[in-house]
């Protein structure tokens, strides 16, 4: 809270700006923080903030994976409907076969690694920009989810299952464990694994980084599925924490994924400047405004303009960064 | 001919942490054309954008040949005046014909008369001894016509004050005469040409009179005629240059590349080798498949047939990962889109190459990164404050470093350069040429591309020269020849050429 008001003082000073300009999402979150703190007396308690935190570790997990193929300078709009047919065939195999939760979750992870591999495969064999491929496959993806489900809902799970989200280690969650344990992966793929500078410098040129020798049509395919990877576990916690699952669950996650994402400064064309705590940043966002509208008692509708606001102004936020950028150095030159 | 038609008074521009512009005063007279000289950086964009409106300046005022003064002018109220720029990359819309790309925002009754449009396109292009079909889409156009297009563009809008920015760089040889003569005709109509280019060649065939600026200042402007090379050279960099290309003792090894009837990428059996510590310059017209050739060689495009040997051993080069296995390096045409990744650091784009050697299974060893990253960082002087500066931030001469950094710590030994200086100004290219030669005379092969032919002349052992995707002919040292060079580049591929290529495969 010291440094909103410190803001403004000091921002005269380059050094100190340029770390407000980095993070100024981070600003943001916690302006909104205080801003729903005085007009909710619910909203800053221990109490809100565990929910808020075991509401959206799917949507970060999910994010993680996501962020992979953001990254690297493309885009998946199906991953809604990978997390319905991947939890639908997850929830049949353990519903209606019995099968073992091991075994339905690794053919459930089998699947969603498989969507996300056509997804790639397909635009890096069609050479169609990843939103058109995602676009149609997604459809795809609703048709099979409804095959396999029949409209019908499944439930209940194991107790086994449900630990995903029952359970804890040490008194923490599991779904927390997974959700950090993911964040952390990503943060460690991208810092320190030349697979991570791999798919940065992808999204910042793809030519150049197929120049400098780098297989970029390998490393696309190996994003998708590794979003996969991380889909399929944010559904398990999505479905262990629902107790059921129909082909309806799913869809609008990946909405949620791309705004935190972009709040976050991982977009496409970003040139390889994304960071993972911009992330999760970009994530808290979205969740904060959902969250501290409903403790208001403002009406979900106006909170759909809302949430659709916040995403036009990280946009056109990410745009200005961009164009500030580029003016001197052209002007310079 | 004396009448002034912008005077330029003072003018300052300051940006945070530098000084673009510093006091400065020019005048450009009617109907001349004018070079602004100067190495990147020493404040020419910013005057142009000062002049078209794009900047406002700090303090001074642009005066035009009414007597009218201005503190500052709108993109807007430039073209009113009469100023047009043409940028290297053009304001054209390439789905919409040349006729009405010149007349774009201009009303032909209530409806769009596009026969009368293109009358009066042609009318224009008549006027400017311009042979292009109005009817035609831009984008169908060869880069040398959009450009005619968007002078004629600027001819419509009655431009007085016309400023070219590197026009002839995306053209080839012929296509340069062919933009001298229309400059000619429009110097005739009275207008005033503001012509940039850092070749200084051109400079001496059509322009009247040159300034020179340097760090923002400006220095001095010199009637072209009683001017010579060296003076303007010296007015611009503010240092003696002794001699523009290094001599090296030519030594060459054993053939370190060799190519044998290379096809592919519209280029027909192209057969050459290049020795170790030799330079091999390859010339010809843009489109002559040069780029194109090396492409094939770094296995970014794959080759129909014929058959690429490293060091004598015959190679399969099927990727640019393949490629630089097999130590094969390539500084691609257009560092920009193709060269370097201008979001992540230098560091990051020096390493890129070579990450998989500095890492153990997965990880990279950053101790080892920074370590190969320093060295070149170093040993190619790349100015900037810090080796984790984005590559964005660097001018053109430091990126075209990285690229070439990047290339030599993958541990190329064959370097195949793509026009290695476009761009870049004086100063840097001295670095570029000295660094290539040391480079030679390390061991290192290189094929040097380039449309410039004082750069040919001046760097290479051999050139050959490329015409419609086959080698048309070969020249050594004492055989340089800038005219020979023209020739066999822009003859048409008929039985004499065709001979010359015969005799050049049957040598190799």
């Amino acid at each position: 809270m010291s440094s909103i008001v410190n803001r403004g003082r000091y921002s005269v000073s380059g050094s100190l700006g340029g770390v407000v300009k980095k993070y100024t999402m981070l600003f943001v979150l916690l302006g909104l923080c205080a801003f729903f703190a005085v007009i909710s007396n619910s909203f800053l308690t221990a109490e809100n903030f565990l929910n808020l935190a075991t509401q959206n570790t799917y949507i970060l997990v999910a994010a993680v994976g996501l962020s992979f193929i953001m990254m690297g300078g493309a885009m998946d709009l199906s991953v809604g409907y990978q997390i319905s047919a991947t939890g639908v065939l997850t929830a049949i195999l353990m519903v209606k076969l019995q099968a073992n939760p091991v075994l339905a979750m690794a053919s459930g992870m089998g699947l969603c690694i498989l969507l996300g591999a056509l997804n790639g495969v397909l635009s890096v064999k069609l050479k169609v920009h990843p939103i058109m491929i995602t676009i149609a496959t997604m459809i795809v993806f609703q048709g099979v989810s409804y095959l396999l489900s029949s409209g019908n809902s499944f439930y209940p799970f194991p107790d086994s299952f449900r630990l995903i989200t029952r359970g804890n280690v040490l008194g923490i969650r599991v779904d927390f464990i997974i959700a950090i344990v993911s964040v952390a992966i990503a943060s460690f793929v991208y810092n320190k694994t030349y697979y991570g500078r791999y798919v940065k410098a992808m999204g910042g040129n793809v030519e150049a980084s197929r120049l400098a020798g780098i297989n970029v049509d390998f490393m696309r395919v190996t994003t998708f599925m590794i979003s996969g990877f991380f889909v399929a576990i944010a559904t398990f916690i999505l479905i262990s924490r629902q107790g059921t699952m129909n082909s309806t669950i799913g869809p609008g996650t990946e909405f949620v994924c791309m705004t935190g994402a972009m709040l976050g400064g991982i977009g496409m064309g970003t040139s390889g400047n994304g960071k993972v705590w911009g992330l999760v940043t970009g994530i808290f966002i979205i969740a904060i405004i959902a969250n501290g509208m409903q403790l208001a008692g403002w009406n979900q509708y106006i909170q759909y303009v809302i949430k659709g606001a916040v995403l036009i102004l990280a946009i056109g936020f990410d745009q200005a960064q961009k164009t500030r950028k580029a003016k001197p150095t052209k002007a310079v030159a | 001919m004396t009448r002034k038609t912008l005077s330029l008074n003072r003018i300052t521009k300051i940006f945070p942490g530098v000084v673009a512009l510093d006091d400065v005063s020019m005048s450009f007279q009617e109907g001349e054309v004018h070079a602004l000289l100067g190495e990147n950086g020493a404040g020419k964009s910013t005057l142009i954008k000062i002049v078209s409106g794009a900047l406002e300046p700090d303090s001074g005022t642009i005066e035009f040949g009414d007597g009218n003064a201005y503190s500052r002018l709108t993109p807007h109220l430039a073209k009113s005046l009469g100023v047009e720029t043409i940028y290297q990359e053009f304001n054209l819309i390439g789905c919409l014909s040349a006729a009405e790309n010149i007349f774009l925002g201009e009303r032909f009754g209530r409806f769009v008369d596009l026969k009368a449009m293109e009358r009066k396109a042609q009318a224009i292009f008549q006027e400017l001894g311009i042979e292009i079909d109005p009817k035609a889409d831009v984008d169908t156009l060869p880069s040398s016509k959009q450009q005619f297009v968007e002078i004629a563009k600027a001819v419509s809008r009655n431009a007085r004050i016309l400023i070219m920015d590197e026009p002839t760089a995306p053209l080839s040889v012929a296509e340069v005469d062919r933009l001298f003569e229309l400059i000619g005709r429009l110097k005739g109509k009275g207008i005033t040409i503001v012509y940039i280019s850092h070749r200084m060649e051109e400079l001496f065939a059509i322009t009247d009179r040159v300034s020179v600026m340097r760090d923002g200042k400006y220095i001095a402007t010199r009637d072209t005629r009683s001017a010579s090379r060296a003076e303007l050279i010296n007015l611009m960099v503010g240092r003696e240059l002794k001699e523009q290309f290094p001599v090296r003792s030519v030594r060459p090894g054993e053939v370190a590349l060799e190519l044998r009837a290379l096809c592919g990428n519209g280029d027909v059996d192209v057969s050459l080798s290049v020795r170790k510590g030799e330079i091999l310059g390859m010339a010809g017209l843009v489109g002559s498949g040069r780029t194109e050739l090396a492409r094939l060689v770094y296995g970014a495009d794959r080759a129909d047939s014929g058959v690429i040997l490293v060091k004598g051993i015959e190679r399969r080069v099927d990727s640019p990962a393949r490629a630089i296995e097999y130590g094969i390096g390539l500084i691609p045409e257009d560092r920009k889109q193709q060269g370097c990744v201008l979001g992540i650091s230098i560091r990051e784009n020096i390493s890129l190459s070579s990450l998989r050697r500095l890492s153990r299974l997965l990880v990279i060893d950053g101790k080892r990164e920074k370590a190969l990253a320093a060295k070149f960082y170093e040993r190619l002087r790349i100015r900037s404050p810090s080796i984790e500066r984005p590559v964005e931030s660097l001018s053109g001469g430091n990126q075209q470093k990285v690229v070439i950094a990047k290339t030599l710590a993958s541990n190329s030994e064959v370097l195949v350069f793509d026009e290695p200086t476009r761009g870049i100004d004086v100063g840097a290219k001295q670095e570029i040429y000295a660094l290539m030669n040391e480079l030679a005379s390390q061991g290192h092969a290189i094929l040097m591309i380039s449309s410039e032919m004082e750069e040919l002349i001046g760097m290479s052992d051999r050139i050959v020269v490329m015409n419609e995707g086959r080698l048309s002919g070969e020249l050594a040292r004492n055989e340089f020849d800038q005219r020979v060079i023209m020739e066999l580049a822009s003859a048409s591929q008929t039985t004499g050429a065709a001979n010359v290529v015969n005799s050049q495969s049957g040598q190799v």
